[in-house]
């Protein structure tokens, strides 16, 4: 998927046969080297002898408590993020849902209340390319974003909405009682899968926030502020260093950051579109 | 005795050995490489050594990327761990007690070439015994914390049996600082000359820092690897064990009578015996070959013959999909091992019926046995 490639092994079928839905589309490697080499494997709790459990490993090492087996696929999902980010520092990783449009990237970083996966589930649904709801994946050298297009979880209420707005789109099973609630998987579409190889310049920042009932606005916001809210959320700004701090220099500098408060997907969409045709 | 190991183990040895080799590995062997390697912390090692030599850019692109991220990451972690140094020297620099700087940290300091793609996560220093409730109620005064919390276990563990006190943070950082007041627990039957460690500590440069002169550090070292650790995983302290050999007995005048002497002096020579022995059979390391004969102190025969068929075993990685038993079996009498040389039997039982207990009613580890 996208710059990596990931060697799964599981034993649980149910959870075999959710990938072969949800993950179809991408394309099986031969002759290259994975990144990452993860394993769901069952669980026995002492104190739970007779419920099935599952634990998550990396590399043959479990990198977090076991969980109840009916939540495998969201505990795989998480631990290649989780993998991702302790492993990858030659990219910056923001913290940020990014898509396509025009040839440019949008970033819709991540912050209290933004929904960046549900507005990022229906960007791409209605014409905008997946980079990732979750990386920003940027060459701090080349200041160029690559696509890390991955399965898309839906929490809670948003399940619900998603449903209703966009029928077409292909959901994984719904996920009870994890430490976020009731999680879904939406299957990214697959064009963005197809056209994982294709990098982008960034264009405009935007920092989402959904609030109910409200009247859309789509503000201007200062470079000073957009720096500080983005770096402070990047995974691994500081390990960079340096690099870290001219790449989000150039970033902010290249961009035009606004923030966008929204209460209906359509007046999103509209007001989206219209600045993403101003190239 | 030679050593003739698993496939798995020559594909890490020969990167380690051989780097310039690495442009003929295909992609099968590039990934088993680096999972290997990453177990044994030594990823960003392997990234110096490539770079050093122009390499990373004839290597899979996937590999190299690999490798560039955790040399960044190392380089961060040594960045902050210096900083810690710092800012610790700044906290006490209004004391008289003095303070060594030990292992990546004074690796670094005292100039070892391969230090740049030494992983260390934390800050590890020696004071004395009788100054050190001195140094760590300046230190707690001055913003450092307890940088686990604590259960009256633990505590205890660390004030009674460990030749540490529990780790410190600064409330606003993340460094772990650890403050040794000898080189080995308390509880084992090693009787350490800490004094004599201090009066033989160098400065370096005119940076106010203190680190051990090289015989001592390369002792230091071959004490932790060999009384302190339980071995698994743990080639990268060999390594260490190697890289000083070679670095001191090229700078440093009649370093390999000075270093045998100083093993005899301080009652040592048990475990430079095991690091020269080792680092020779494994990295083939260019030291005298009567050298083990000047040593005082010296395992008997069994314990070598035992001791050479099990370090290696778990010193490299087990292989990431495939578990060879003798191994695991290797592993385990070390692990035992390690727990019976640091501690007498009457509190070593106990102990570990706790830490048994723990893992299963609360999910989680304690105290392991300190480290180093």
């Amino acid at each position: 998927m996208g710059p990596f490639n990931v060697q799964i092994r599981t034993g649980f079928s149910t959870l075999a046969a959710h990938l072969y839905n949800l993950y179809e589309n991408y394309q099986l490697v031969e002759r290259d080297l994975a990144e990452f080499h993860v394993q769901i494997s069952p669980a026995r709790l002492i104190k739970k002898p007779f419920s099935p459990y599952a634990r998550f490993f990396l590399d043959g090492r479990s990198l977090f408590p076991p969980f109840p087996a009916e939540q495998a696929l969201a505990a795989l999902e998480w631990g290649i993020n989780l993998a991702i980010a302790t492993r990858i520092n030659h990219l910056l990783l923001f913290h940020s849902a990014i898509v396509e449009r025009n040839g440019y990237a949008v970033l819709l970083p991540a912050w209290p209340g933004s929904g960046k996966t549900t507005l990022c589930t229906a960007l791409v649904h209605r014409g905008y390319r997946l980079f990732s709801d979750e990386f920003g994946l940027m060459d701090p050298g080349r200041e160029i974003f690559l696509p890390l297009p991955r399965l898309m979880p839906l929490k809670n209420e948003s399940i619900r909405v998603i449903r209703n707005y966009l029928p077409e789109a292909t959901l994984g099973p719904e996920i009870r009682n994890t430490h976020k609630g009731t999680i879904t998987h939406v299957r990214p579409p697959n064009e963005s899968i197809a056209r994982s190889g294709e990098t982008a310049k960034a264009n405009w920042i935007i920092f989402p926030k959904w609030v109910p009932y409200a009247p859309l606005r789509l503000d201007p916001l200062p470079g000073s502020e957009a720096f500080l809210l983005l770096a402070s959320n990047s995974f691994n700004y500081e390990v960079l260093g340096e690099t870290g701090f001219q790449a989000v220099t150039h970033l902010i500098r290249s961009c035009r950051c606004y923030k966008l408060i929204y209460s209906d997907f359509d007046a999103a969409l509209t007001a989206m579109n219209a600045l993403t045709d101003d190239i | 005795m030679t050593y003739k190991p698993p496939a798995h183990h020559r594909l890490l040895l020969n990167a380690v050995i051989n780097p310039a080799s690495l442009v003929e590995y295909n992609a099968a062997e590039w990934e088993l490489l680096l999972r290997l390697t990453r177990r044994v912390k030594l990823l960003a090692r392997l990234a110096i050594d490539l770079k050093n030599r122009g390499l990373l850019d004839q290597i899979p692109l996937r590999a190299a990327n690999l490798l560039q991220s955790s040399l960044i990451q190392a380089k961060r972690l040594q960045q902050v761990a210096h900083w810690e140094l710092n800012r610790i020297s700044w906290a006490l620099k209004d004391t008289d007690a003095p303070v060594i700087v030990l292992k990546g940290v004074a690796y670094s300091l005292a100039g070892l070439p391969e230090s740049g793609g030494r992983i260390y996560v934390d800050l590890d220093i020696l004071v004395p015994k009788d100054r050190l409730s001195h140094v760590e109620s300046i230190l707690r005064k001055k913003g450092w914390v307890n940088h686990h919390k604590l259960s009256a276990y633990d505590e205890h563990y660390y004030r009674a049996w460990s030749h540490e006190i529990p780790p410190l943070a600064h409330a606003e950082r993340e460094t772990e600082v650890d403050i040794h007041h000898t080189i080995s627990p308390p509880t084992s039957r090693l009787e350490i000359n800490t004094s004599s460690l201090f009066s033989a500590a160098v400065a370096v440069g005119n940076s106010g820092y203190r680190i051990f002169c090289p015989a001592d550090m390369v002792l230091h070292s071959a004490v932790n690897l060999f009384q302190n650790n339980e071995l698994a995983d743990d080639l990268r302290d060999l390594l260490d064990i190697h890289d000083l050999l070679l670095f001191f007995s090229k700078n440093e005048q009649d370093f390999w009578k000075k270093l045998t002497e100083r093993a005899n002096q301080l009652n040592l020579g048990r475990f430079l015996f095991y690091g020269v022995y080792f680092s020779r059979l494994i990295f083939q390391t260019p030291i005298p070959e009567n050298l083990e004969n000047d040593l005082n102190e010296k395992p008997t025969a069994l314990s070598r013959m035992i001791m050479h068929y099990l370090v290696p075993q778990a010193l490299f990685p087990l292989h990431p999909d495939k578990h060879f038993r003798r191994a695991l079996a290797a592993r385990t009498l070390l692990y035992l091992r390690s727990h019976w040389i640091r501690m007498p039997i009457h509190l070593l039982l106990p102990h570990l019926a706790y830490k048994t207990y723990l893992s299963i009613f609360r999910g989680k580890a304690v105290a392991r046995p300190v480290r180093g």
